[in-house]
């Protein structure tokens, strides 16, 4: 019952996506659209919706993506509670707010982290394959600075710490290393920056693992939550907080280290929105990621916008191990798994498109946490999460390569054709 | 007999029209200019010819032979050669190289020894037989052009889509070419020349096609088009939207 | 004669290789030879790899996955499938006259014993009385390189409007998915646990007249001294046929090259099958070598082994890129020591890799195409520059081009 639903979700979804776009193309109207739409809104209404898109072909605005996915998600998730009335997330409410507000804390974190590709991405055409060690070096930086040379340091200066010796480890890496991309003297700029972060990956992991050794390292707790009982102590139903944690409404339960990270995330996203917007040097580094060409002749150093892009890219990765090192136990090989997911993430909203990362980081988060929380079996269901983010990933490049919110680069540095 | 028929050729992206029943013949070893200001859609109607477009409507026949919902390289295989705006030669492939390509990939000739002589015949036509083991990228900017001349020679179409041959050429080198244009154009072979140096138009072409706004609105030797009221105006009149035309036609391309 | 140069080098490393086996005898024998077999399965992974990166501009980061392709291939069918000239009456099977083809059913990794599953059950029933053949080992090896050929034209065809970035994403979330679903399908691949296979000559084999067992390294070095021999020849006779020519220009430019009339869509599909058959092939000789195929093998930083490997060696050279990977492998080995300068104690064998890793940074750097591909070059084409200038002091009558 469920499989056969979700078959029937997805042979219409394949029909709406290339009969829509069929259609779209027959008729001369705009067609950047019609493959998502048509996959959307066949798998969420099936042969009715694709059969009134077919009659009617209205312009396909963003709206025509959102509600057909969000009907698509309802279908979903109805199907999964009539087929499966006893699974925990459709008996249990609270559990069901508790695992939301946790995905939604773990997102936001996840979505900063994958700011830091995209913004590297938008900038200099390269997906930066030592990401997810730069979130671990964070980490480690942060156990490092807080619990072995300096012993009992306030970890907000370890979290600076960590971000100012990653800021310069990525500025130093892309003026040594990246700067050849651009005047001409490698033949395949994209593939050789690729390459090479690649290789800075390869020695980062390997000179931590030789200086820290394979053993798991953690930091403790940044911030211990005072006792709180509201409204009162006896019946503590709006809150209760212990030093570790947070209880709202009696259900929902958020640690310390997640809750800390989540905010400091949001803090450092609003700083970084006003640097992009408000301030000169933001928006000479967007113009960069528009227009190279013209942003030079407009008097801007391309060059040295790669370099801050590249260094506050490695920083935002940082940054994210850094506050999350107290909720998780650390190795040199830490780096790995959410690097895949900042991958997925990127994809999915949009490779360059810094909402769309954030959008998709909530997004994946989400689902990562209904898929541990709801699906039968837990344990396949772990190891079968990476798989689903690749092949969300490989879907995306294949139907839509510019992602949910994306758009095209005009310059050739980045790979379009 | 050379025969390009283009007929009713219409293109749009996402619901703008670049080209509008574009319509033309090209009989024999023709030497003809298409002119047009910017955004008139000489691209997009060159990459349709070329087959890296589809047409959403109409008609191009070579020879008798329909190519418009051909691939790329069946179209070069059926006889229609062009090079780009941008010189794009093979640039870390010796010149020699670069000619065998076209040769190998559509002549019926494979024997190395036959293309190689071919490939030193076309270079000394070029005079560039001495760089012969050189990679294209160390060549100048103009030697990149004649380069790219020399594949199409290699190719042996019967009509040549030259986009923009005189961009960034040096003035004294530009004279040569068009002795080369001239010497491939007594060989039998059509050539459209795309460019804006009116000069260099109007001292090689002998018939001109004038594109604005995706519709032809002249096609006649180029004294006569240079009189006609349409033309004129389609020239002085050059606004914002039009602009804005020519970027919808070269992101699409 | 300069231009003679490499090719004698060559022939005399290839000599080396082919009588090192019979000329060394120190107490060590089996542990070099272990190196140098490894060295010679990440020759045919890197020369593949520097085929298709370097050749044909398409810098897929999935090679490993198809690795993986060929020795799961291999191991599942030899683990799974075997032939009886009895029915067990347990097990899936058909009848193919005489045989029964049986198919034995997944027990995941919860039985130690291995006796639970459909086949053993059969066989205690049978007491000896009836002989199960496996399927021959060469067989699995050569469908491992046919699958994994298969999943490159698959990736091949879905890539086609890929570049840079999303190539990169797209082939290394295609190794994750592969990686992932051996990682979790317990049930059939036994997870993390692994898949034992047979060695390459389960039953030994006779030599030049000279009986070696199963254990013996001389057998498996040879194997994987021919395959790397073999791929080396195909990969030679394709870059100097137009495959050779047309995929380079596909590199340079594909709207250009297919203007000039190159099926640029079939070559590149064509440069993906070959080079994954090849990576397949690795794989599944490589699952029989060492007698256990795990998903560990597919992580990502083995993937940059072998681009390191490439890369160093000269990425546009896969001869190149075969010698480096050898000589890396040796080198890495050789690395597994301590220096000990003055009281400061450096254990190598964790440093070695950080050493590695600024090497292949380093190379990107400086030179583009590695370290060994322009010594190379400079016998190929170093007088190419002086001929050039002595043909241009050739007096010619028109005006020179510049």
């Amino acid at each position: 019952m469920f499989w056969g639903a979700i078959l029937w979700m997805v042979v219409w979804g394949v029909i709406g996506s290339i009969a829509i776009r069929r259609r779209y193309l027959h008729r001369d109207l705009d067609t950047s659209n019609a493959n998502i739409v048509g996959a959307f809104v066949g798998a969420g209404t099936g042969p009715v919706g694709v059969l009134f898109l077919w009659l009617r072909t209205p312009v396909l605005t963003v709206h025509y993506i959102a509600l057909p996915a969000i009907i698509t998600m309802g279908v979903f998730m109805f199907v999964f509670a009539t087929s499966d009335p006893n699974n925990i997330c459709v008996t249990n409410g609270t559990f069901v707010a508790s695992q939301v507000v946790n995905g939604l804390v773990i997102g936001i974190i996840y979505g900063f982290m994958a700011l830091g590709l995209t913004l590297i991405f938008s900038i200099l055409g390269i997906v930066s394959f030592a990401h997810g060690e730069f979130y671990m070096i964070g980490g480690m930086l942060v156990y490092y600075i807080t619990v072995v040379w300096f012993p009992g340091l306030n970890p907000v200066l370890g979290v600076l710490g960590a971000c100012i010796i990653t800021f310069s480890l990525g500025a130093a890496f892309e003026r040594a290393f990246l700067t050849p991309m651009y005047d001409g003297r490698v033949a395949r700029p994209v593939e050789y920056g690729i390459l090479v972060t690649f290789g800075l990956a390869f020695t980062l992991q390997y000179f931590v693992q030789a200086v820290a050794g394979a053993n798991p390292v953690k930091a403790r707790r940044f911030l211990d939550f005072p006792r709180l009982r509201l409204p009162s102590d006896d019946d503590p139903w709006l809150l209760k907080s212990s030093r570790g944690s947070l209880e709202l409404f009696e259900s929902v339960t958020i640690s310390s280290p997640r809750l800390t990270a989540a905010v400091t995330c949001i803090l450092v996203l609003i700083a970084l929105l006003y640097f992009l917007h408000r301030t000169w040097t933001g928006k000479a580094l967007r113009a960069v990621s528009l227009d190279r060409d013209a942003a030079a002749i407009a008097g801007i150093n391309p060059d040295r916008m790669n370099m801050l892009a590249f260094a506050l890219g490695g920083m935002i990765a940082a940054m994210a191990g850094a506050l999350l090192v107290q909720a998780f136990s650390w190795l040199p090989q830490v780096g790995a798994i959410p690097a895949m997911r900042s991958f997925v993430i990127v994809v999915l909203g949009g490779l360059g498109s810094l909402p769309g990362a954030f959008i998709g980081g909530i997004f994946v988060g989400l689902v990562e946490a209904a898929g541990t929380g709801c699906v039968p079996d837990p344990q396949k269901a772990a190891s079968y999460i990476p798989a689903y983010g690749m092949l969300v990933l490989t879907l995306t490049l294949l139907l839509r390569p510019t992602g949910l919110l994306g758009r095209r680069f005009s310059s050739a540095t980045h790979g379009q054709n | 007999m050379i025969n390009l028929q283009v007929k009713n050729l219409n293109k749009s992206f996402g619901g703008q029209r670049v080209l509008k029943d574009v319509c033309f013949d090209i009989n024999g070893p023709e030497l003809i200019g298409l002119i047009g200001p910017n955004g008139a859609g000489k691209t997009t109607l060159t990459n349709i010819l070329d087959g890296a477009l589809k047409p959403n409507s109409g008609t191009v026949y070579l020879n008798d032979e329909r190519i418009d919902q051909y691939k790329p390289y069946e179209i070069a295989r059926a006889g229609l050669g062009r090079t780009f705006q941008v010189t794009r030669s093979f640039r870390r492939m010796t010149v020699l190289e670069n000619l065998y390509v076209p040769a190998l990939a559509v002549g019926n000739e494979q024997d190395r020894k036959i293309v190689h002589d071919k490939s030193m015949e076309v270079l000394e036509f070029l005079t560039m037989d001495h760089l012969c083991n050189e990679h294209a990228q160390a060549l100048s900017g103009g030697q990149q052009k004649l380069l790219e001349l020399g594949r199409l020679l290699m190719l042996d179409p019967d009509v040549i889509i030259l986009d923009e041959p005189f961009a960034g050429v040096h003035p004294k080198l530009m004279e040569v070419i068009y002795e080369y244009i001239r010497r491939v154009n007594d060989d039998g072979k059509a050539i459209v020349i795309i460019s804006h140096q009116m000069d260099a138009i109007f001292s090689l072409a002998q018939r001109l096609l004038v594109l604005d706004h995706g519709t032809i609105i002249a096609d006649g030797p180029p004294d006569e088009v240079k009189k006609d009221q349409v033309v004129i105006e389609a020239y002085l009149g050059v606004d914002e939207d039009e602009e804005e035309n020519d970027a919808a036609a070269s992101s699409g391309a | 004669m300069r231009t003679q140069v490499p090719n004698i080098l060559g022939v005399m490393i290839l000599i080396f290789f082919a009588a090192f086996p019979f000329v060394y005898s120190a107490g060590n024998y089996d542990y070099v030879m272990h190196i140098l077999i490894i060295g010679f399965f990440y020759a045919i992974m890197a020369s593949s790899w520097s085929m298709l990166a370097g050749y044909a501009g398409q810098f897929s980061f999935g090679h490993m996955g198809f690795m993986g392709i060929g020795s799961y291939t291999t191991a599942l069918l030899l683990h799974y499938v075997h032939f009886s000239p009895e029915p067990t009456k347990l097990c899936t099977e058909f009848q193919f006259g005489e045989t029964w083809m049986i198919f034995v059913n997944p027990i995941g990794v919860t039985s130690t014993s291995l006796t639970q599953d459909c086949l053993r059950q059969a066989m205690q029933i049978w007491d000896g009385s009836v002989a199960v053949t496996d399927v021959p080992v060469w067989f699995g090896v050569i469908l491992g390189t046919l699958l994994g050929g298969l999943a490159g034209f698959l990736i091949g065809l879905l890539v086609l409007r890929l570049r840079a970035a999303y190539l990169a994403l797209f082939t290394l979330g295609f190794a994750e998915i592969i990686k992932a679903t051996i990682s979790a399908e317990i049930h059939i691949t036994r997870g993390q646990a692994g898949m034992e296979t047979p060695a390459l000559f389960e039953n030994g084999v006779t030599l030049f007249g000279q009986v070696y067992s199963r254990t013996d390294k001389l057998p498996p070095y040879f194997v994987f001294f021919f395959a790397l021999l073999f791929c080396l020849a195909i990969l030679t006779w394709l870059s100097r046929s137009k495959f050779g020519l047309f995929v380079r220009a596909l590199r340079e430019d594909q709207d250009a090259a297919a203007a000039l009339g190159v099926n640029t869509t079939r070559y590149k599909i064509m440069v993906f099958v070959v080079t994954t058959s090849m990576a397949g092939l690795a794989g599944a000789l490589q699952a029989h070598y060492v007698g256990i195929v795990t998903p560990n093998a597919l992580f990502l930083l083995q993937m940059s082994l072998v681009v390191a490997m490439a890369v160093i060696g000269g990425v546009e050279n896969f001869v190149a890129a075969a010698l480096g990977a050898i000589i890396i492998q040796v080198l890495l080995e050789l690395l597994r020591t301590q220096i000990e300068i003055g009281p400061i104690v450096i254990d190598m064998t964790v440093w070695r890799l950080v050493i590695f890793g600024v090497l292949l940074m380093v190379t990107l750097r400086f030179t583009s195409n590695g370290l060994i591909a322009p010594i190379i070059d400079y016998f190929y084409r170093g007088h190419i520059g002086k001929e050039t200038v002595a043909k241009r002091a050739k007096p010619t009558n028109e005006a020179e081009a510049n």
